[in-house]
């Protein structure tokens, strides 16, 4: 979503910037007690217990007992959902496009991670605990994405959840055919400059890459003496061929979708998500059939010609047709209501709650290929909870408490708390000499962070960079 | 008539005399005597002598005998340290004229300052490029260094992803043959992109890199193996760019990552950890706080001491700044102290400070902030000696070792700071004592001549990661300078408070910067028809350099 160069250029991007370092917890034992817990998975449960050991939910029920040094929380009256789970996401990135080359599988976002980004913050204190962190969608065939968690205030190592199968950004439609590296005098623009050419771009991706393959394969049956290049730029195209790579397809047009997963089926991979897909449910059917998911925004479209024909219902089809879908944000601010964005597939479709919860939470963890570790409340699942005041699905919810194998990443008491210190803080470090402002002479005003915040937002629609 | 004579006599005596004196003093021989000798090899000596012969060190100590033939310098007040290293500058190189901004339109293709190389790669993306090459004995840069007290240099152009290799350099000598030390010293490598072409961002930054690498690797088999029996295997291809980086992925040439904030250097330490390199962090201000991790994986630090501080001016209506700033700026020069409380070994640079007096100066406040003074002092001396591998002929004042000496008077780290002498390779410079600043109410204030700066400059801002192009515009009357600077991210601005000094110039401007305004500062020093210098913004301090347009 972003225009990449425009947020390196200058660090303008700094806010004001609350780094409180979230404190470790040493405490290997946590029970949560008395709360609504949605499971996201076998419904609701009144007045229950969650008991966390090592990081894991270890027991879910009524009463439960723990150590006696374990942390209690109480927390009568108020609602245990899942860590959110945003299924696109550009958070946590210093560069998102790598505009040079249509086929760009061998960047990988993972080297570009800044632990430090504020928005990982504000995405605990508005519920989410991971992140599919995707390559921009400048190209037919991006980078290589990585999936985190949102542990703020820990080296940047900490956060790719290690065992999330690898994947890939693919891009269809408008982006990748218009944009191109700044064309320099004497150079043609980049190809392709149609929905055709992105097409070829893809075909001839993996016509090479089966090529390597065999190469490699020639080499290691010993049919060949010299070792082939090792090609960075082929070898995640063979491990989708291979099936160990998930591809994450950036796309509106559903004709454009359907011929993608055709493709696919002619080098026998799969696509693991249609990503945006607004017009995915004019193919629901074909996605189902062969267990592609879809990760949509719930109800924004019409920022580009090829987002007119979305309808707030999309979700509720694909869910009736048994695709798995989930509802995502591709923003660093939307990231903080997806709980609201998944109540809004009840009013339209009448998805029942818990489908509704799933496409925040369980059914992105199944389409990123980590289900087995979060995304539901249930035994044996890692400890990623968020503690809500009200029922997620209203308006007036926000979370208290967000943790991660259960340790404490957002509490919203020891923030308001924290407040305090900073200001004070604030005010010795702005007495330093180094903080000073330089001459006493006013210059003109700077445009106030609200506003720039909007005006940011409109620039990512706007210059629809990545949508 | 025999008045005549004995005149003739006495004058043929005083020629002989003057001849035997002559004989007597040789010019290659000094010994500065009485004065406080900062050895850095164990504790100072607080009135000793230190002879300079041939080049090299002669003697050194309290009781040191000073030689009939020598040139006798008293230093009573005076202070002798190991000649100053700046462990990392682009001394002598001249950046690339700014290119034109991109956007197609019929612009003729302008002829790209480097010469044409036959590398398969492009500008940027150059190993291969030697320092060595680039530099010019000479160059009026290297006095201006000297004359601040430093002798030696680590310099290495600032243009590309892979700034090529570098050369240390004593800061005075006929040739650059005779003013090298070591070349090259190792690679050199900034995050940054090639404009126009691939690695247009960070990430291509990084995947380039590994390519490059890998198939580095792979024609160093091919060419060992041809090298063994070409018969029967086609003759590999030669590729100058990835054969000089033969000695990189083999660990026997250096990589000096220019990293500053803590994610640059540990995608450093990753990037070296994943193939083997022998790294070397340069920047490293946010180096203190993944210490432990420098320390385990061995990596020095080249720590430049262009210490940010704010430089925008002051608005009710601004944005408060942001913590992170607020904290970058006051830990900054406690980065050093940390660094030697951690074990981690580092050496002081300039970064692109354009006072070179700021180098003493910031080098004073790491010590106002826990670093040791003989520490300080050992970070521009030995240490930086150490790092590069020439710590058996630089570094030290210890006989045998080259005569690279700087003499100030009073403290290096004092605020009335003057450097007397400069020893390069045992060749004195003198300074001419500096006139104290002349007070205002004395009268007859004499002012120096100012620089001739008004004229179109295309700059290159060096941006990590995406270097900016722009031109200046600039009018100069007397010592006020008007005009304007424009780029294509911030379109054009006029400047304010624009001033000429002696050797450089400096101005303010307000510039739109993605609809917000922001406060630059901008000091730069002109040499010839070349400036360089920094921008500073809220963000920090960023070097830029230009070229006057004919």
């Amino acid at each position: 979503m972003k225009k990449v160069t425009a947020f390196i250029l200058l660090g303008l991007l700094f806010l004001a910037n609350f780094n409180f370092a979230a404190s470790a917890q040493s405490k290997t034992e946590v029970l949560i007690r008395n709360a609504t817990v949605l499971t996201a998975a076998k419904g609701t449960l009144e007045n229950a217990d969650i008991l966390i050991q090592n990081g894991k939910i270890a027991k879910l029920g009524k009463s439960l007992k723990a150590s006696a040094n374990a942390q209690i929380i109480d927390a009568s009256g108020k609602f245990v959902s899942p860590g959110i789970i945003d299924c696109h996401s550009h958070s946590m990135l210093d560069a998102i496009n790598e505009f040079s080359y249509s086929v760009t599988s061998m960047t990988n976002v993972r080297d570009v991670l800044n632990p430090r980004d504020i928005t990982i913050y504000r995405a605990l204190a508005g519920g989410v605990t991971a992140g599919n962190l995707l390559h921009g969608s400048a190209n037919a065939i991006g980078g290589q994405n990585t999936v985190v968690k949102f542990k703020w205030g820990r080296p940047v190592e900490d956060f790719p959840i290690s065992d999330a199968p690898p994947g890939i950004k693919f891009a269809l439609g408008e982006n990748p055919k218009r944009t191109h590296v700044q064309v320099q005098a004497g150079q043609t623009p980049r190809y392709p400059r149609t929905r055709m050419g992105t097409m070829e771009v893809i075909r001839d991706a993996f016509s090479r890459a089966r090529d390597y393959k065999r190469a490699w394969d020639d080499y290691r049956a010993k049919k060949t003496k010299l070792p082939p290049r090792r090609d960075l730029e082929l070898e995640p195209l063979v491990e989708i061929l291979e099936g160990k790579r998930l591809v994450h397809a950036h796309g509106y047009r559903s004709d454009e979708h359907l011929n993608l997963l055709l493709i696919a089926d002619e080098f026998g991979f799969k696509i693991a998500t249609l990503q945006h897909g607004l017009e995915a449910y004019k193919i629901a059917p074909e996605i189902a059939k062969r267990g592609t998911g879809v990760s949509i925004f719930v109800d924004s479209w019409s920022y580009k010609l090829e987002a007119y024909d979305a309808i707030p219902y999309n979700a509720a089809i694909l869910w009736k047709n048994g695709v798995v879908v989930s509802i995502n944000s591709d923003s660093d601010e939307r990231m903080r209501r997806l709980n609201l964005d998944a109540a809004k597939v009840m009013k339209y479709g009448g998805v029942p709650e818990e489908e509704a919860l799933k496409m925040v939470t369980l059914n992105a963890a199944r389409q990123l290929g980590i289900d087995r570790r979060t995304g539901s409340v249930e035994t044996g699942k890692d400890a990623d909870l968020v503690i809500w005041n009200a029922h997620p699905f209203s308006v007036y919810a926000r979370p208290e408490i967000t943790m991660i194998e259960g340790e404490i990443f957002f509490d919203r008491t020891k923030d308001i708390a924290r407040r305090a210190e900073i200001e004070r803080e604030r005010q010795e470090l702005e007495k330093l000499d180094v903080n000073k402002p330089s001459g006493a002479g006013a210059t003109q005003p700077r445009i106030p962070a609200e506003k720039r915040m909007e005006e940011r937002d409109e620039a990512e629609f706007g210059d629809g960079g990545n949508r | 008539m025999k008045i005549r004579s004995r005149l003739f006599a006495l004058g043929a005596f005083i020629l002989l005399c003057v001849c035997a004196a002559a004989a007597q003093t040789r010019t290659d021989v000094y010994a500065i005597t009485n004065a406080r000798i900062v050895t850095a090899a164990g504790a100072p000596i607080e009135k000793g002598t230190v002879v300079v012969r041939d080049g090299l060190i002669e003697a050194v100590g309290a009781a040191a005998r000073v030689p009939a033939d020598a040139r006798v310098l008293d230093g009573t007040g005076l202070t002798v340290y190991p000649g100053f290293i700046d462990a990392l500058t682009n001394l002598g190189l001249q950046t690339a004229p700014a290119r034109p901004a991109g956007g197609g339109g019929g612009q003729p293709a302008q002829p790209q300052q480097p010469p044409q190389s036959n590398s398969n790669y492009p500008n940027g993306l150059q190993p291969e490029v030697a320092a060595f090459e680039q530099l010019k004995a000479g160059d009026a840069q290297f006095e201006t260094n000297r004359n601040a007290g430093f002798t030696t240099a680590l310099t290495v152009s600032r243009d590309g992803v892979f700034n090529g290799q570098s050369a240390l350099i004593n800061l005075a000598g006929n040739s650059v043959s005779e003013m090298v030390v070591k070349t090259p010293f190792a690679e050199h490598f900034t995050f940054r992109t090639v404009p126009g072409a691939y690695p247009a961002s960070l990430l291509g930054t990084f995947s380039a890199f590994r390519q490059m690498l890998l198939d580095a690797q792979r024609l160093q088999e091919i060419e060992r193996a041809y090298a063994a029996n070409p018969r029967g295997m086609r003759r590999p291809e030669m590729d100058k760019s990835l054969e000089a980086l033969f000695p990189v992925i083999n660990g026997s040439l250096p990589v000096v990552f220019n990293a500053n904030t803590e994610r640059e250097i540990v995608r450093a330490l990753d990037l070296a950890k994943e193939f083997k390199l022998n790294a070397i962090i340069a920047g490293g201000q946010d180096a203190w706080k993944v210490a432990p991790r420098l320390k385990q994986q061995n990596v020095a630090v080249l720590l430049s001491l262009n210490f940010p501080r704010r430089t925008a001016a002051v608005s009710t209506e601004a944005d408060p700044e942001d913590m992170e700033t607020l904290r970058f700026r006051a830990e900054t020069p406690k980065g050093a102290a940390r660094l030697a409380l951690a074990g981690v070994r580092f050496a002081f640079q300039s970064g692109g400070l354009t006072n070179l007096g700021d180098f003493f100066a910031n080098a004073a406040r790491a010590t106002e902030n826990g670093l040791a003074p003989e520490a300080a002092i050992r970070a521009m001396t030995i240490a930086p000696a150490q790092i590069f591998g020439v710590d058996n002929r630089l570094g030290t004042i210890e006989t045998g070792k080259i005569a690279n000496l700087t003499v100030v008077r009073g403290d290096v780290f004092g605020k009335d700071r003057t450097v007397t002498h400069v020893f390069v390779d045992g060749r004195l410079f003198e300074q001419k004592e500096r006139p104290r600043p002349p007070v205002a109410t004395q009268t007859g204030v004499t002012t120096p001549a100012l620089a001739q700066v008004g004229g179109n400059y295309s700059i290159t801002i060096e941006i990590p990661g995406q270097p900016v192009t722009g031109t200046l515009a600039l009018t100069q009357q007397g010592a006020a300078l008007s005009g304007t600077i424009s780029t294509q991210a911030t379109g054009t601005a006029p400047i304010k408070d624009g001033k000429v000094t002696s050797d450089g110039f400096s101005f303010q401007a307000s510039v739109d910067y993605s609809g917000s305004q922001i406060e630059i500062t901008v000091t730069g020093k002109v040499a010839g028809n070349q400036i360089s210098g920094t921008i500073d913004s809220p963000q920090g301090a960023i070097p830029f350099t230009g070229t006057k347009n004919p």
